[in-house]
């Protein structure tokens, strides 16, 4: 049963940082990106000042972000705590009411 | 036991794959609206447990037979946890969502009291002798069932509550209502494996406390 909790944490942990977490993109990504998309579209804009609201439009995103998969992360861990607490104390209760009776088969015999 | 066990374990990975990896984005509360299919699952569990609770507490009074006792506090016991873990993942949910931890609203407020109802239950278990704590606790069992459908139609009798209507659960995109059905069926399982352990514990307890109380020649 302890295994099964274990894994039960460990496996979305990895689905989480797989699917989950976003790739923050640097200062040069969006650069690169901005100028590709200028270049495609054949517009005629100042590209120092798209690319500076590109920028913070995207680290405000990527804040955002963040921020809500903090929650989500935070109410799997807490679920996850209280099953792994509750079976710890059950296994213990199991382990004392097995010493016991063993105690109980040794005073027997 | 073996075949419910990797069952539960098989459906509880296949359930956070579906949350994780499947489960689109909402799209007002984004990646948050995820706490859904953990928070919704523990608490439609806990009246499943609560349930098992009522029907084996007048199951008892009836038959007075000790097992039913034992399996009531055994599914009182895992309602619990998943009473716990609806009010824990709740207030995650509702910092996001409502911008406060708590709130006195109408189905938090019947819920802590269910919750702070089965608390007293095994208060009330743990004060009184073998006999007397069987009645006490399966009468307390049945009063404190009486709480789970006022605080399933809370919504519905105290209107303006921050919770949603209870029809929103099933209005949901089809991959979202498939994620959601299975982390139910999932949570169920696991109430069920883990009251089969307690109950089996339990019983081996009071084996024991009969043998060894029994007086000697």
């Amino acid at each position: 049963m302890r295994i099964l909790i274990l894994a039960t944490f460990l496996i979305p942990l990895a689905l989480f940082l797989t699917t989950q977490i976003p790739v923050t993109l640097t200062a040069d990504e969006v650069s690169t990106a901005v100028s590709d998309a200028i270049a495609e579209a054949q517009i005629n804009v100042d590209e120092e000042e798209v690319t500076a609201a590109t920028q913070l439009a995207v680290a405000k995103l990527e804040t955002a972000q963040r921020n809500r998969l903090k929650y989500l992360a935070g109410a799997y861990f807490v679920i996850w705590l209280v099953f792994m607490l509750y079976v710890l104390r059950v296994e213990q209760q199991q382990k004392a009411l097995d010493k016991r009776l063993s105690q109980l088969e040794t005073e027997e015999s | 036991m073996k075949i419910i066990t990797i069952f539960t374990a098989t459906l509880l990975f296949i359930s956070l794959y579906l949350v994780f990896g499947y489960a689109p984005i909402e799209s007002t509360m984004l990646e948050v609206q995820k706490i859904f299919y953990f928070h919704v699952s523990a608490a439609l569990t806990v009246f499943v447990a609560f349930g098992v609770n009522f029907v084996m507490s007048i199951k008892y009074l009836i038959k007075r037979k000790p097992t039913d006792d034992l399996l009531a506090a055994a599914a009182a016991e895992l309602g619990l946890v998943f009473c716990t873990i609806a009010l824990l993942s709740g207030p995650i949910w509702a910092r996001y969502a409502w911008n406060t931890w708590w709130n006195w609203e109408p189905r938090l407020t019947s819920t802590l009291i269910l919750w702070l109802m089965y608390v007293g239950y095994f208060i009330l278990r743990s004060a009184f002798a073998e006999d007397k704590r069987r009645i006490y606790s399966a009468v307390l069992g049945i009063i404190a069932y009486l709480d789970v459908p006022i605080v399933y139609y809370a919504v519905d009798i105290w209107q303006g509550g921050l919770h949603p209507d209870r029809g929103t659960k099933w209005n949901l995109a089809p991959p979202m209502q498939w994620t959601w059905m299975v982390s139910l069926v999932a949570f169920i399982l696991l109430f069920v494996l883990l009251t089969g352990l307690r109950y089996q514990l339990k019983k081996t307890e009071a084996r024991y406390e009969m043998i060894h109380n029994v007086p000697g020649p």
